[in-house]
């Protein structure tokens, strides 16, 4: 499961129940939150574990897999 | 000029934070209690049992203000929909009833409420509440306290204190901050979805459905919520499904033995949350911190029940720090150590039993058998015999 390819999640807020099991179970170190108490979705996850995606009760993360990091900030293409 | 704004900093007003905060305050320390929502209890995330016992040991009156629905007693269902059952107004009439002079054995309560009560009682015990107020990180300091950095309507405010209480729920992020192990796995986590219901006959007991086809990993109930109103809700593990909690739910609501009697209901709420069915925190100190409460995963492994152990723990937390503050002892290096000894003697202890049975249960992959023995485990967690009834 090393060197994941980062990727981007997106919520269905539409189905989000603000349950909080995306952010409890994340082993992202502390911050990686959004404003609505989900998981961040305003910056790549270099993680990648899709546990959020998995234990989510309403199935509503998806995520776009995004370019490797190639510089500092993570916005540089691969 | 005292070295510090408060003794005691407490991130999340729930039930935990809320009951350290209450005692802590009561006692004389000046206690600022904080948490980022403008509603407390909401989102809710619980199904909000808790038994008359747990109120009691922490002084909390069992007010209408917050009860849905007094509780007599339990069934536990095997898959098939065959039961036992524990009603306390049978086992023990003199005791249990709803007639003047006997007592319920539990309540429902509504977590909105219920948490906004608590934080009242904190308040009028002398605490200082800040809603709208999340917590950014905290600094512990060269002089032996530390800095903590909130965030109150848009507002920067650093704050020093003695002590940071994380009191921030399953999410913590205080504990993060310390860089304490919160990890928990994908297999004790589990996914849950309940919805409150209108057209459900309850009977006054809290009902378990075991089995695997239910809920994988987890459980399903039916509680009474007052009003003539029901919740039904399941937790799942991930790993041990393919499909989302919400799907079990709509099954269990349309296929299972219940389905006649749920045939006609009407959902009125929505509600989930993550419930670890997992050990405690094996650190719940860092320097000039402690957690309480679900951030320290103060969780029932067999139930899922974190009520009663919130505001245990927070009593128990409340207790230790007001002893170590008028002692005068450090703050730092590992001198906390003493409030997760305490806690382990007091509640911990059999709260990993617990995980160790729970544990067993659901590492056997025969799953007829497995489904067998959760029945008989929860069968006889809930029985007047079993030796955990005051968790």
């Amino acid at each position: 499961m090393s060197k994941q390819q980062p990727v981007l999640f997106s919520i269905g807020w539409n189905a989000c129940i603000n349950c909080g099991a995306c952010v409890a179970i994340c082993p992202q170190e502390a911050g990686f939150v959004s404003p609505f108490d989900t998981i961040a979705v305003d910056r790549p996850c270099d993680i990648a574990c899709l546990l959020c995606e998995q234990i989510c009760p309403v199935d509503t993360i998806t995520h776009q897999p995004v370019p490797r990091p190639g510089g500092h900030n993570g916005v540089n293409g691969q | 000029m005292p070295p510090t704004d408060y003794d005691v900093v407490i991130i999340g007003a729930g039930p935990a934070g809320s009951t350290t905060a209450r005692f802590a305050a009561a006692s004389g320390l000046r206690v600022l209690l904080v948490d980022k929502r403008q509603e407390l209890g909401a989102p809710i995330q619980c199904s909000g049992a808790i038994s008359r016992h747990a109120l009691e040991q922490v002084g909390i009156a069992p007010e209408a203000e917050f009860i849905h629905e007094a509780i007599y007693g339990f069934a536990i269902y095997d898959q098939h929909g065959d039961r036992e059952v524990h009603d306390y107004r049978r086992l023990k009439p003199d005791e249990y009833g709803s007639e003047p002079g006997k007592k319920p054995l539990g309540y429902v309560v509504d977590r909105r409420r219920f948490d906004r009560y608590l934080m009242t009682q904190a308040e009028r015990a002398g605490a200082e509440v800040w809603l709208k107020t999340e917590g950014l990180g905290y600094r512990p300091e060269a002089d032996g306290y530390c800095t903590v950095s909130l965030r109150r309507y848009n507002q920067a405010i650093d704050i020093r204190t003695r002590i940071l209480v994380g009191a921030d729920g399953l999410q913590s992020q205080v504990g993060r901050w310390a860089g304490l192990q919160t990890h928990i796995k994908i297999t004790e986590l589990a996914g849950c979805l309940q919805f409150i219901v209108d057209r459900v006959e309850t009977e006054g007991l809290l009902e378990i459905v075991t089995g695997h086809e239910w809920a994988p990993g987890g459980y399903a109930w039916v509680f009474p919520k007052g009003h003539g109103y029901a919740e039904i809700g399941l937790g799942v593990i991930a790993t041990m499904t393919d499909r989302p909690a919400r799907w079990h739910l709509d099954k269990f609501i349309t296929q299972s033995f219940f389905r006649e009697r749920f045939a006609d209901c009407r959902i009125l709420e929505v509600q989930g949350g993550g419930v670890p069915l997992a050990a405690p925190l094996r650190t719940q100190y860092a320097d000039n911190l402690i957690l309480v409460g679900d951030a320290a995963r103060h969780v029932n492994p067999i139930t899922g029940g974190g009520l009663h152990t919130a505001v245990a723990g927070g009593k128990i937390a409340a207790d230790y720090i007001i002893g170590h503050l008028a002692d005068g002892l450090p703050l730092q290096d590992g001198a906390l150590e003493g409030y997760q000894r305490l806690w382990l003697e007091e509640l911990g202890d059999k709260m990993w039993k617990l995980y160790g049975i729970k544990t067993d249960i659901f590492h056997n992959m025969n799953i007829p058998e497995r489904d067998r023995q959760l029945y008989a485990t929860m069968a006889d967690y809930f029985s007047p015999t079993s030796e955990f009834k005051k968790i």
